[in-house]
């Protein structure tokens, strides 16, 4: 029989295991995507196909390059 | 969120340019996966930033612009998830928050501190106040 911190070291193990493996899931299954919500919980997603959806992605990048370039200077 | 009280009143006067920079430099300290951030002003007008203050005030004009425009009224929040970053838009009453953060940050944790960075803004608390 597996001493008690064993025990309890191993369920924490399984853990973190399950944990990287969802995380890993994650990174491979996800696409891009745009999604908006409203006061009152709505929310809609927009495909890079739709005109609006274009427009977020198009914006959304021109924030990240400011974001990038904050992080390129060292600030 | 923005049903969350009226519009910021004389009894409750807008948050300064320092405080929003307080703001901005918490909401670095909260999120490892932030990239950076900005403070708006209902007007468009970015009160403090973590970079280049007027690029990100064009950079957040055209993408909440874009989101308003998408036929639903003002949007309360937003998000956008590229190859390349995230990015988060959240309202609270006259403030806007602006964030760019790392691809695959949990979202549900960038807009709950977001949120919790602006309601306490909003209601001139400092840091310290605003945490639980």
């Amino acid at each position: 029989m597996n001493k008690p911190h064993r025990v309890l070291l191993e369920r924490i193990a399984g853990y973190a295991d399950e944990a990287a493996a969802y995380l890993r899931r994650r990174r491979i299954g996800r696409r891009p995507f745009a999604r908006v919500y409203w006061s009152g919980g709505r929310s809609r997603d927009y495909p890079a196909t739709t005109k609006t959806g274009r427009s977020l992605f198009l914006a959304a990048a021109r924030l990240i390059e400011v974001g990038v370039e904050r992080k390129a200077r060292g600030d | 969120m923005s049903g969350e009280g009226g519009p910021l009143t004389a009894t409750r006067p807008a948050p300064s340019a320092e405080d929003a920079a307080a703001a901005v430099s918490r909401m670095r300290d909260m999120s490892a996966d932030l990239r950076g951030c900005a403070v708006l002003r209902s007007d468009g007008e970015a009160l403090a930033a973590s970079g280049d203050p007027e690029r990100w005030q064009e950079a957040a004009a055209v993408l909440l612009g874009a989101a308003d425009l998408a036929g639903e009224g003002q949007v309360d929040s937003l998000h956008v998830a590229t190859e390349d970053g995230e990015v988060f838009a959240v309202r609270h009453r006259d403030l806007t928050m602006v964030a760019v953060s790392e691809r695959f940050a949990l979202a549900s944790l960038m807009l709950f501190d977001i949120r919790t960075v602006l309601r306490d803004l909003a209601a001139g608390r400092g840091p310290a106040e605003g945490r639980v």
